[in-house]
C-alpha cells in the first residue's frame, strides 16, 4: 500500500515538472519567435531606408513633419534641461577630479565619458519619453480606427509611409540633439574649467581637441544613429500589433516603452563593451 | 447600382471588387476612415503625393480647387472629427477620386450619410467630379432601394 502511495506521488511530481518545462519552453519559444519577427521586420525597414523608392513627396512630406514634431518642438526645453543639467554636471565633475588630483584627466573625462557617452544616451531618453511614447500611441490609435487598412486600400506601403520617415528622423534628431547637448556641456566646461582650475578658453579647447579620440566619436555616432533607429522603431512595431479594440492601446503602449527601454540598456551596455575592448 | 440581399453578399462583392481593380478600386465606405492625424486636404492630397510623386504645393492647390468646386473650402483645414456626416463623405469621395483611373466604389452611401433622404445630393456631387474617374459603383441592400427613386427603375 505504502509503496502503491509513493508511486504516485513519483508520478504526480514527475506530471507537475513535465507541465513545468512545458510551460517555461513554450513561454521561451513564444519569446523567442516574437524577438525573431521583431528583428526580421527591423531588418526589412532597415534595407527600405536604403531604397531610392521608398522616397516620394508623401514621406517627404511626413519626414519634415516628424523632424519639425521631435527635434524643434523640442528644443526650448531640451535646451534648458542641457544647460541646467550639463552646467551642473560639468561643474560637480570638474570639481571631484581636482579633488582627487586628476586634473590632468579632464579633457579625457569630459570627451571619452561625458560627450560619448552621456549626452547621446540622455538624448535619447528625452526623446523616448516625448516622441517614443507619443509615436506609440499614435500607432495603436490608427490601428484601432482601422486607419492601417485605409492605407492598405489605397495600395500605401505602410513600412515607406510610416516607418520609413519615423525611423529616418529618429537617426537624424538623435544625431543632431546629441550633438548640441555635447555643444552646451563643452561650453559650460570653458566656463568651469576657468572657474575651477583656472585655466583660458584657448587651453581649454586644446587640451579637448588632444583628448578627442577619432574612434569614440564613431562609435558615438554610430550608437546614437542605432539609438535612433530603435526608439522609433519599436514604439512603431508595437503600435502595430494593437488589435481592433480601444483596450488594446494601453497594452501595446506599455509593452512597447519597455521593450524600448530594454533596448536602449542593451544599446548602452555593447557600446561601453566595445569601448573596453 | 447594385443591390444585395444579404450582408454575406454584399461583403463577398466589395471583396470582388477589390480583386478584380487591383490597381484603381476606390471604395468609399464607412470602414475605410480618414487619417485622423491628417487635414482633409492632406487626406486628400496623399493618393497624389504617394502614387505620383506630386509635390506638396501642386497637390494643395489641385485639392483646393477640387474641394471648391464641391463648396468644401472651408473644410479643407479641418480632421476627422471635425467634419460633419455629410463633408466627411465627400471628402472620403474626393480622396477615392485621386486614384488615376479611378473604379469607384460607394458602399452603403445611406449608412455613412443617414440624414440624406435620397440619392440626389450623391449624384450631384459624382456629377461635379465626373472628370476624375473612369467608372462609379454603388452598392447597397435591397430594402433601401426605395431612397434611390427613379433610378433603379
Amino acid at each position: 500500500m505504502r509503496e502503491h502511495v509513493l508511486i504516485l506521488r513519483i508520478l504526480n511530481a514527475k506530471k507537475r515538472l513535465m507541465s513545468f518545462i512545458e510551460t517555461t519552453g513554450s513561454f521561451a519559444m513564444q519569446r523567442a519567435t516574437s524577438f525573431a519577427q521583431m528583428i526580421s521586420f527591423a531588418a526589412a525597414v532597415f534595407y527600405r531606408l536604403f531604397m531610392l523608392g521608398t522616397y516620394n513627396s508623401a514621406t517627404r512630406t511626413v519626414l519634415v513633419n516628424q523632424i519639425y514634431f521631435t527635434s524643434i518642438q523640442i528644443l526650448p526645453a531640451f535646451l534648458a534641461v542641457s544647460v541646467l543639467f550639463g552646467s551642473v554636471l560639468i561643474g560637480i565633475v570638474f570639481q571631484l577630479l581636482k579633488n582627487l588630483g586628476l586634473t590632468d584627466l579632464f579633457g579625457n573625462v569630459l570627451m571619452g565619458l561625458i560627450v560619448t557617452e552621456l549626452s547621446p544616451l540622455f538624448t535619447v531618453l528625452l526623446i523616448t519619453l516625448r516622441s517614443g511614447a507619443a509615436i506609440n500611441t499614435e500607432m495603436a490609435a490608427m490601428k484601432v480606427n482601422q486607419e492601417i487598412k485605409t492605407l492598405e486600400t489605397f495600395r500605401i506601403d505602410v513600412i515607406n509611409y510610416l516607418l520609413a520617415p519615423r525611423v529616418v528622423n529618429g537617426i537624424i534628431s538623435v544625431v543632431l540633439l546629441s550633438f548640441l547637448f555635447s555643444i552646451v556641456l563643452m561650453g559650460s566646461g570653458i566656463l568651469f574649467s576657468r572657474v575651477i582650475f583656472g585655466i583660458s578658453a584657448d587651453v581649454y579647447v586644446n587640451i579637448l581637441l588632444n583628448s578627442t579620440n577619432f574612434s569614440d566619436i564613431v562609435i558615438a555616432l554610430v550608437k546614437c544613429a542605432v539609438f535612433g533607429f530603435f526608439i522609433t522603431f519599436i514604439p512603431i512595431y508595437f503600435g502595430l500589433r494593437a488589435t481592433h479594440e480601444l483596450t488594446s492601446i494601453p497594452i501595446v503602449v506599455s509593452r512597447g516603452m519597455v521593450s524600448v527601454f530594454a533596448a536602449i540598456l542593451i544599446i548602452e551596455v555593447l557600446s561601453l563593451l566595445t569601448k573596453l575592448m | 447600382m447594385t443591390f444585395f440581399d444579404t450582408e454575406e453578399k454584399l461583403s463577398r462583392a466589395v471583396q470582388k471588387f477589390l480583386r478584380v481593380n487591383p490597381r484603381n478600386a476606390a471604395p468609399v465606405c464607412e470602414d475605410i476612415p480618414l487619417l485622423s492625424n491628417q487635414e482633409a486636404w492632406l487626406n486628400i492630397a496623399l493618393i497624389k503625393q504617394y502614387h505620383e510623386n506630386m509635390s506638396a504645393q501642386a497637390s494643395r492647390k489641385l485639392v483646393f480647387n477640387w474641394l471648391k468646386r464641391l463648396g468644401l473650402e472651408s473644410v479643407a483645414d479641418k480632421r476627422n472629427l471635425a467634419l460633419g456626416d455629410k463633408e466627411r463623405f465627400l471628402v472620403k469621395l474626393l480622396r477615392s477620386a485621386m486614384v488615376q483611373n479611378a473604379a469607384i466604389l460607394i458602399n452603403r452611401p445611406f449608412n455613412m450619410v443617414p440624414q440624406l433622404k435620397n440619392i440626389d445630393p450623391i449624384l450631384q456631387a459624382l456629377k461635379t467630379i465626373d472628370d476624375l474617374y473612369s467608372s462609379c459603383h454603388i452598392y447597397d441592400y435591397d430594402w433601401m432601394e426605395q431612397k434611390y427613386g427613379a433610378l433603379c427603375r
